[in-house]
């Protein structure tokens, strides 16, 4: 009888306990960084030509996109199609690119290159995994017919959009 | 010997970097303090050397223009810094607003620079 009675005072006891929660709150805001990893260098492998390739001693720009929450940003890359800066050109320009992703963060982001679109001189991923992605981006400019480019500085700038979707 | 070159080396290309940052990706229109126009508020943060204006645009779903105000639609900021800026927009074109949109501005004296332009829009 007299263990009845300690057992259910245990059980009373033990219900009015007080419980205090303490919250913890968090919030985890979706962000887009772009970060200029590598700029780009126009090698001069024949007088008619530039090329950030390596090959044509060139340096290829490379850009990162940081993205903290996935599926929330498309990635637009363009790559030139005209000098920022050039000495006076009287004759046409041919222009050429190609991006490729070059490094991923994550293995969920090995599908990137295959799903990217291609239209005009823009290349679109959907960046689908949280992390961070970068982009190698060739351009190559051929000069009129065979013609040489005239002496000077040239610039030409690769476009990194990243759009909320 | 090797490895500690390396790693300066690595951590000398990091610091390389430079970044663009826009913030929030959804923001939302409230009413301001005049009749018909409604304001957000919306964070630019500067960590790259090579750039110190940003240029602010707003479009509709087809990338048309829609007409806004602001303080500055061409911020300076410098590098390391961090500028809010409120964008105002009337109330009878917060239906059609869907991209709100910071564009990097190299200056010409200083090109050719990285000779990367970043853009980066977030959606009404």
């Amino acid at each position: 009888m007299l263990r009845l009675i300690a057992a259910l005072a245990v059980v009373a006891g033990s219900t009015t306990a007080n419980a205090e929660s303490v919250p913890i709150t968090g919030n985890v805001s979706s962000k887009c960084s772009i970060y200029t990893s590598v700029a780009g260098v126009y090698g001069n492998p024949t007088p008619d030509a530039l090329s950030t390739d390596p090959v044509d001693g060139g340096v290829d720009p490379v850009v990162r996109f940081d993205v903290t929450a996935a599926d929330y940003y498309i990635a637009k890359i363009s790559w030139p199609n005209s000098f920022a800066s050039a000495p006076s050109l009287d004759d046409a320009l041919a222009w050429d690119g190609e991006v490729t992703v070059s490094q991923t963060s994550d293995t969920g982001m090995a599908g990137y290159e295959a799903a990217k679109i291609e239209y005009d001189n823009v290349t679109e991923y959907d960046l689908t995994v949280a992390g961070s992605t970068w982009f190698q981006i060739e351009s190559s400019v051929d000069y009129g017919y065979g013609k040489s480019f005239p002496g000077g500085q040239y610039s030409a700038n690769v476009t990194a959009e990243c759009i909320a979707s | 010997m090797k490895k500690i070159v390396t790693a300066v080396v690595a951590a000398l290309m990091a610091t390389t970097a430079h970044a663009h940052e826009w913030t929030p990706t959804y923001p939302k229109f409230e009413p301001s303090f005049m009749d018909g126009i409604v304001v957000t508020t919306m964070e630019l943060f500067n960590k790259r050397s090579d750039i110190e204006y940003y240029e602010i645009t707003v479009h509709d779903e087809g990338w048309n223009p829609v007409p806004f105000a602001t303080t500055a639609k061409l911020m300076y900021v410098p590098y390391l810094g961090k500028e809010s800026v409120e964008i105002y927009i009337r109330e009878a074109d917060c239906d059609r607003i869907e991209y709100i949109c910071t564009t990097s501005k190299q200056l010409e004296l200083n090109a050719p620079g990285s000779g990367v332009d970043s853009r980066i829009c977030s959606k009404v």
